[in-house]
């Protein structure tokens, strides 16, 4: 509640001092500017001699008149190395120069530095930069500077750095005003709390940290809309007040040290980043509301609060630029909840992530109906753009009612905290205490998605035509929900149906003869019907439902109202852009339209003005048309238009708002209408949807056509709006039928009638041919699809590739065999935003990048799904085009420009995305100035579900990824490329997931056979050991921290020099460490853990020949030396004492072993019993690639590995064994686990053990033959094999396995085999690129 | 079995040795296959036991052998990572280069005398490849040129500044126009993995040659 004070305040100084407020025009002049103090500079310095670089890195801004003058300190700043802002931006500016300020600046300026001219004077008098803090124009300015080095603080893991308080330097009382809002909940407190309990600073440095943090950010709140305070005061009681109060006093004690540090800090000179994080903190809760905002666009509320924020925020992204990096937050925010009692943890709190989807229900109730401001505030976003450039920036957020929604929201958000707490009466004291620490900690954690996501989250929020697109997914999902309810309730009524029935059976009375007819006609031509049902201009009919004056006028939906005209604006060149588009319709050929950019727009002047408007003055409006009526359509105007060009083509053009309310009323009556009918439905989008009605039309014995006319009248009779209804036999069929229906009517497209009908269309209606693709087919001298019936299958595949070849094939001739799908599969996942980027750095654009790149992890995420494809999608303001487009905030005339890369594996982290996209985007090399709009995709989609999902997210999740990952790793380490590279020894205690006192042996490498093999007598495995440290990022903080010191060292050290270490030899040291090492909490074990235990159990049952396990040390000779050395002494004597116990073979351990050996099995297969079968599964599929035959065996042991015919092996304790074992490699890497057997520093390249391309041939032949369809992962472990050969520079045999693979399943019957290839070849073509900057020639 | 280091100085002499002897015949041979200069000029002879074209004009012998000179005190030290046979067209853009991709082995080691015989072996393998290599590159377009380029380790070319090994004839650095090649396509032509060395051979070729 206290925190909702907080937030409001916040979105009044964010929005209304205007400072905040930065659009393309100012960004524009600031730059402008810059670059003029830029140039000056050095004349300057020329002219006065005498220069140093006393403030480089110092900006400053002066506030009113200070003495010397502005123009003076400019000069100074000039001299010696300073930057000079004429505009103030919060993000840059490091330093504000005053000598006084008006009470209203000082508000404003709560949280900046406010310096005294003299510090720049006295400066370049000491000849050094003097410490700003005694010329600080308001010693209390400090206190809102907390929150930005609480961030730096904890990301530093905060601890000594402390130091003791020191109250002296600042007054308690002068801290505590600063951050006591007027809220009345507030007033109720004790004023100086911190006093009583000074130290709890210092003991829970983490918790209150965070929870500082949060608060501290608006320091001074003063509601002034008491309209949303009042639902806070219910809250009020209860809340119990010793919770506040606590909450308080860690305020309050926490602020000590940081003022400490703040000054210690500033004083070592981190202005910059100090403020910039500053700065940041305070934009963010507004994004964090937003956030959760963005998350229930279906709500009514939300969609208010969504438009709201732009005015805070995505119209300055400048300020939000300055991101600070996800891990440290992160550490953050685990760090953070370390010192919470079990108590606290148990509590539910409110996950930040999850929390928008499922608000609790409670306060739901409670919060206030939303305002009845909707269309006000939608109005007032949409003339948003007008508003910005017509008045002052500052007056944008002065409408009170745009300012509410969004502090209702916070509200809402600390509400559910409360009511958690509430829930739980017997818990009441501890809950109570616990909300206090969970909300914070959910806050930080918001704060933490809001810094990253919270630009993007805004323009989605904010884009009305991604809202409805988002629709789509909300009515799949309603589909889906319609299917389960029936599963759920068995038998579901069908009003419509029902209905349907009755007329049936009425009109079988009226007249039997007909009835007869129609029954048979149905049963004999119709076997499968489906319904494609589309409503005709959807957002036109729905604008004008209620105004039936409109009816029958061209109307069309557009945000412009009025005469489609703009005042004109600095810098924007419509009439260019205008001609740009108009050629671009006009010639379908835009490589040729670009270059005609240039053409003086007198020539085409496309511009008649027959009513004379004075062209400068006012510019035709680029508001788009999102609908238009058909009697528009008549008139010319089409979707998609400028409104102001279709008002000079239809004069009488009436325009119509959005009302999204209304779509989704509309869209939502018509869906539920048709699920009287039936629930083979499939949303296509908002107004359009397909209907299997075949089993409908069988069971009621009707016509198609009387189906279509029940549905459409029950349409319009429920929405008042019209659709049309196409019906084929199949879903292509439907949807052409449609575009003959159209509009208001319905077509049924006989199976008879699909040859003539389809023969006369153009193949752009076909779905699926663009204007590309036409162009192409034109090229081609294909026009109509029965042209296209003439071309071959095999000409189209060549041209257009397998699959769509086919598809075009198949579709011309009316032929598709897709089925209604209620649920769909995804394609792709990708955020887009190309409105209002400007950026002026590099490194604003990467952060952007990675903002949209969480964006992407949250659609993921959200979809449960992972990619592989990473597309960057890039507009860059054409050579030419104007700076600013006519639009405001547009991306005006854009070349388009895309860059794809594959992912060794599949992700759905923001992060590896980001370190995508960002590689992309310096590799095309662009000017990031010129950016006008960024796209990432992902594509190559799989499930979550198929494997085991963990709450973390980031821990790898099954063998397979794994194995990518480490090739991932590889590649984007630059290391040396083998694979072993990235295999590090590393303490295998850290991993191990039991408690020590379970001393059974793993049989985790009972797979490999050499061993056994090679010494019968004893049958024994040897053991692996080398251990995958995951990268860095992958490693969970806190689990790291648990570690002791020594282990955490070698794993961090594994990080950094990860290409040199190779395993050389069985790894003791975890002998040493393990009884140090605490039993790592379970839940977090995994992060560095990665073997799962079911898929070591699988070998043995398959190879009972080696139950034993053994421990085996390579040849002493094979051990390299350099490693040796590294090692530390203990090591080093553990390993030579290893091999000198080597003769002593102890028979019994070997026994015991062999005893133990079942039990574990047992044991363990409990374990991963779900995996075991997943794995039998995939062998008993006789898949040869992962079928080790004794041949391969041999092979792989003799060929490159050297290994001396008799090798050493050693025995020791049960308990070592255990630990080595059990985190060995073999069990993440039981696939190919021959390579990892061998101790030379790098193995060959092996693809389930076969080096030799004879047996790799075998192999993959026999693959080819006795399969018919190719698993999934078989496949990526061939393409690992490839991309391992090229790392290990071995292209020769990549290619003859290239080439050998392609005779193979070229030739295979199969067509999946030759997509197999296909998907091989594209992957290796990649990674060659990668790797040679050419691909391969594949003749 | 004796375990030599990369240190050791013999060994890295051995390896520049062998290896500037066959990069001299080789660069012959590709001259001769790719007919960058007319057949009439070389001459057959035998090298590692098989037939081999070398070139009889003394400037362009010259040329090469000075090249190799000074590519042999960077094979070495294991500072040449590539070093690329590139044919360009008339207008000096390349249409072809030929790369010979050197890595040292993970383990290096000079164990017997089977070595030698081993080795040379394995460039015989390259020496057949390259004399076939037409077959599946694309003819080269009239007036075609070439040049050597090194592509060396981090911070080799420092080096190389200071010791000029021959006097008027330096190292410079290439021009991108010469280095960036449209659309290349690779088409690998050998890979040899021997005790002291590790080489790969692959040609990668301009897709439009005219």
């Amino acid at each position: 509640m206290s925190r909702d004070g907080w937030m409001k305040k916040k979105a009044n100084a964010g929005g209304d001092n205007g400072w905040a407020e930065r659009g393309g025009y100012m960004a524009a002049k600031v730059s402008k500017l810059d670059e003029q103090f830029k140039l000056d500079a050095p004349r300057e310095k020329q002219k006065e001699g005498a220069c140093s670089s006393i403030f480089t890195g110092v900006s400053i801004y002066v506030n009113g008149y200070t003495e010397p003058s502005a123009d003076e300190l400019r000069r100074l700043m000039m001299l010696h190395g300073g930057q000079f802002h004429v505009y103030y931006s919060r993000s840059k500016t490091t330093h504000i120069i005053a000598n006084n300020l008006p009470n209203s600046k000082i508000q404003e300026l709560k949280g900046e530095k406010v310096i005294k001219p003299e510090w720049i004077t006295d400066s370049v008098k000491a000849g050094h930069l003097l410490p700003y803090l005694q010329y600080q124009l308001y010693a209390k300015q400090k206190g809102p500077l907390f929150p930005g080095v609480t961030l730096r603080q904890t990301s530093e893991t905060a601890g000594p750095s402390h130091g003791p308080l020191q109250p002296s330097i600042h007054p308690p009382q002068r801290s505590a005003l600063n951050h006591e809002p007027p809220s009345p909940s507030f007033n109720s407190i004790p004023p100086y709390p911190s006093h009583s309990r000074p130290s709890q600073g210092n003991v829970q440095p983490q918790s209150i940290q965070q929870s500082s943090a949060a608060r501290f950010i608006n320091p001074q709140s003063s509601h002034t809309d008491p309209r949303h305070r009042s639902p806070l005061h219910t809250y009020v009681p209860s809340n119990p007040h010793p919770n506040l109060l606590q909450q308080q006093q860690q305020r309050a004690g926490q602020q000590q040290p940081q003022i400490n540090s703040s000054c210690s800090r500033s004083r070592s000179g981190c202005k910059e980043a100090e403020l910039k994080i500053n700065g940041l903190l305070q934009t963010s809760p507004d994004m964090l509301s937003l956030s959760k905002t963005t998350e229930m666009q279906e709500d009514p509320l939300p969609l208010t609060n969504g438009h709201t924020h732009l005015v805070n925020g995505a119209l300055n992204p400048e300020e939000l630029s300055p991101v600070t990096d996800k891990p440290s937050v992160d550490r953050d925010k685990s760090s953070e909840e370390e010192p919470q009692s079990p108590a606290g943890r148990s509590q539910t709190k409110p996950d930040p992530y999850e929390f928008p989807h499922s608000p609790p229900k409670q306060s739901e109730q409670r919060l206030p109906p939303p305002p009845p401001t909707y269309q006000e505030a939608l109005k007032a976003t949409e003339s948003h753009a007008l508003l910005k450039q017509l008045r002052p920036p500052c007056q944008v957020n002065s409408n009170p009612e745009q300012t509410s929604p969004l502090r209702l929201n916070g509200g809402h958000h600390s509400f559910s905290s409360d009511s958690t707490a509430k829930l739980d009466p017997p818990t009441e004291k501890s809950s109570s205490s616990s909300s206090s620490s969970s909300s914070s900690s959910s806050k930080s954690s918001a704060q933490l998605l809001a810094q990253t996501g919270g630009l993007i989250s805004e323009y989605y929020s904010h884009s009305r035509l991604h809202q409805i697109s988002t629709w789509r997914t909300g009515f799949s999902e309603y589909v889906n929900e319609l299917h389960s309810k029936r599963k759920a309730a068995g038998a579901t009524s069908f009003p419509g149906k029902e209905r349907l029935r009755k007329s049936v059976a009425q009109q079988s009375a009226d007249s039997r003869a007909v009835c007869l007819s129609v029954c048979s006609g149905t049963c004999a031509s119709v076997k499968s019907c489906i319904l494609h049902v589309d409503m005709d201009c959807f957002f036109v009919s729905v604008g004008i439902r209620h105004q039936p004056e409109l009816k029958g006028k061209p109307v069309a939906v557009t945000s412009n109202r009025g005469e489609g005209r703009v005042a004109r604006r600095a810098g924007a060149n419509p009439q260019l852009e205008l001609q740009y588009y108009q050629r671009r319709h006009t010639h379908p050929q835009p490589e040729k339209a670009d270059e005609d950019l240039y053409r003086t727009p007198s020539q085409e002047s496309p511009e008649s003005h027959p009513n004379g408007v004075d062209q400068d003055a006012s510019a035709l409006s680029m508001a788009e048309i999102a609908s238009c009526s058909y009697e528009a359509r008549q008139a010319g105007v089409r979707n998609g238009m400028f409104f102001g060009k279709a008002k000079q083509l239809c004069p009488s053009l009436q325009s119509v708002p959005y009302d999204f309310e209304a779509y989704k009323e509309v869209a939502l009556t018509m869906y539920e209408t048709l699920a009287g009918y039936t629930h083979d439905i499939e949303a296509l989008s908002c107004d359009e949807v397909l209907i299997d009605g075949s089993a409908l039309l069988a069971e009621l014995g009707v016509s198609p056509d009387d189906l279509a006319k029940a549905i459409r009248a029950d349409i319009k009779e429920k929405t008042k709006c019209c659709a049309s209804v196409g019906m084929g036999s199949n879903i292509l069929l439907a949807r052409l039928a449609t575009r003959k229906a159209k509009p208001e009517g319905q077509y049924f497209l006989k199976s008879e009638e699909v040859d003539d009908f389809i023969r006369d269309l153009p193949v752009t209606s076909l779905p699926g041919v663009g204007p590309v693709m036409g162009r192409k087919l034109a090229a081609m001298g294909v026009r109509s699809c029965g042209d296209l019936q003439q071309v071959s299958l095999s000409q189209l595949q060549k041209k257009f590739g397998p699959r769509t070849g086919q598809t075009l094939f198949r579709f011309c001739r009316g032929l598709d065999d897709r089925p209604v799908r209620y649920e769909k599969e995804r394609k792709s996942v990708s955020a887009e935003m190309n409105y209002n980027i400007r950026f002026s750095r590099v490194d604003e654009a990467e952060c952007f990048l990675t903002n949209l790149s969480m964006e992407v992890q949250k659609r993921l995420q959200e979809a449960g799904l992972r990619g592989r494809r990473v597309t960057l999608k890039v507009m860059v303001r054409k050579v030419g085009a104007p700076l600013e487009p006519a639009k405001y905030g547009g991306h005006g005339i854009c070349d388009n420009l895309a860059r794809t890369v594959m992912l060794a594996q599949s992700t759905d982290s923001g992060q590896l995305i980001a370190a995508a996209v960002i590689k992309l985007f310096h590799t095309m090399k662009l000017q990031v100035q010129d950016l006008r709009g960024i796209g990432i995709m992902v594509q190559l989609l799989e499930g979550n579900h198929s494997v085991q999902q963990d709450s973390t997210g980031s821990r790898t999740r099954s063998i397979k990824e794994m194995l990518l990952n480490k090739s991932l790793n590889t590649r984007s380490s630059n290391t040396d490329a083998a694979d072993n590279g990235t295999r590090q020894e590393k303490s295998s205690s850290t991993a191990a997931p039991h408690p020590p006192s379970t001393p059974e042996p793993v049989p985790g490498t009972s797979r490999d056979q050499q061993a056994s093999r090679r010494t019968p007598k004893h049958s024994r495995a040897r053991l692996n050991l080398s251990i995958e440290v995951p990268s860095p990022s992958q490693v969970d903080r806190s689990v790291l921290e648990a570690l002791p010191a020594e282990l955490r060292e070698q794993v961090e050290q594994s990080w950094t020099n990860r290409s040199h270490r190779r395993s050389p030899s069985p790894q003791p040291r975890s002998l040493k460490t393990r009884p140090t090492t605490p039993p790592c909490p379970p839940t977090s074990a995994p992060a560095l853990y990665t073997p799962p235990v079911g898929t070591l159990v699988l070998q043995i049952p398959n190879q009972p020949d080696s139950p034993g396990i053994v421990l085996e040390l390579p040849n002493f000779s094979q051990v390299d030396p350099d490693v040796f050395a590294a090692l530390p002494k203990e090591l080093q004597e553990e390993l030579k004492s290893a091999y000198n116990r080597v003769t002593n073979v102890q028979p019994q351990a070997k026994m015991s072993v062999e005893q133990k050996n079942p039990l574990l099995q047992l044991k363990q297969s409990g374990v991963g019993l779900g995996r075991v079968k997943r794995r039998y599964k995939r062998k008993n599929a006789a898949s040869p690639v992962k079928r080790s035959s004794p041949v391969k065996r041999r092979h792989a042991a003799i060929s490159p590995a050297k290994t001396l015919p008799s090798p050493v092996k050693s025995r020791e304790p049960m308990n070592i064994i255990k630990t080595e074992n059990n985190p060995s490699t073999s069990a993440s890497k039981p696939d190919v686990p021959e390579t990892l057997s061998k101790f030379i520093p790098r193995p060959a390249p092996a693809l389930a053990g076969a080096c030799d391309l004879t047996d790799i041939k075998t192999l993959l032949r026999e693959w080819v033959t006795t399969i018919t369809e190719p698993m999934e992962e078989d496949i990526l472990q061939v393409v690992k094999y490839c991309t391992d050969l090229i790392d290990d520079k071995d292209l020769e045999k990549l290619d003859l396995i290239i080439k050998y693979m392609k005779r193979l399943m070229q030739q295979s019957v199969e067509s999946v085999w030759s997509m197999a290839f296909d998907f091989i070849l594209d992957n290796v073509q990649v990674v060659v690129q990668q790797a040679y900057g050419s691909t391969l020639k594949v003749a | 079995m004796t375990t030599l280091t990369r240190q050791d100085l013999n060994f890295g002499q051995v390896v520049a040795d062998i290896l500037c002897e066959f990069l001299e015949v080789a660069i012959h041979l590709i001259l001769y296959v790719r007919e960058v200069y007319p057949s009439g000029i070389f001459q057959k002879r035998k090298k590692y036991s098989v037939p081999v074209q070398m070139s009889c004009h003394p400037e362009l012998n010259q040329y090469i052998q000075d090249t190799l000179h000074c590519v042999k005190p960077l094979i070495e030290k294991n500072d040449a990572e590539k070093v690329v046979v590139v044919i360009m067209d008339k207008e000096h853009h390349p249409v072809e280069r030929f790369v010979f991709e050197i890595s040292q082995p993970t383990l290096l080691s000079i164990s017997s005398d089977t070595l030698l015989s081993h080795v040379e072996q394995l460039l015989r393998a390259f020496i057949l490849k390259i004399s076939v290599c037409d077959a599946v590159l694309n003819s080269n377009p009239p007036g075609c040129s070439f040049t050597v380029l090194v592509h060396t380790r981090d911070a080799a070319t420092r080096n190389m500044e200071k010791v000029q090994v021959i006097k008027d004839f330096p190292w410079i650095v290439a021009d991108e126009q010469e280095v960036h090649m449209q659309e290349p396509r690779l088409i690998p032509l050998k890979t040899m993995t021997s005790d002291i060395v590790k080489m790969q051979l692959y040609v990668e070729e301009r897709a439009h040659k005219t």
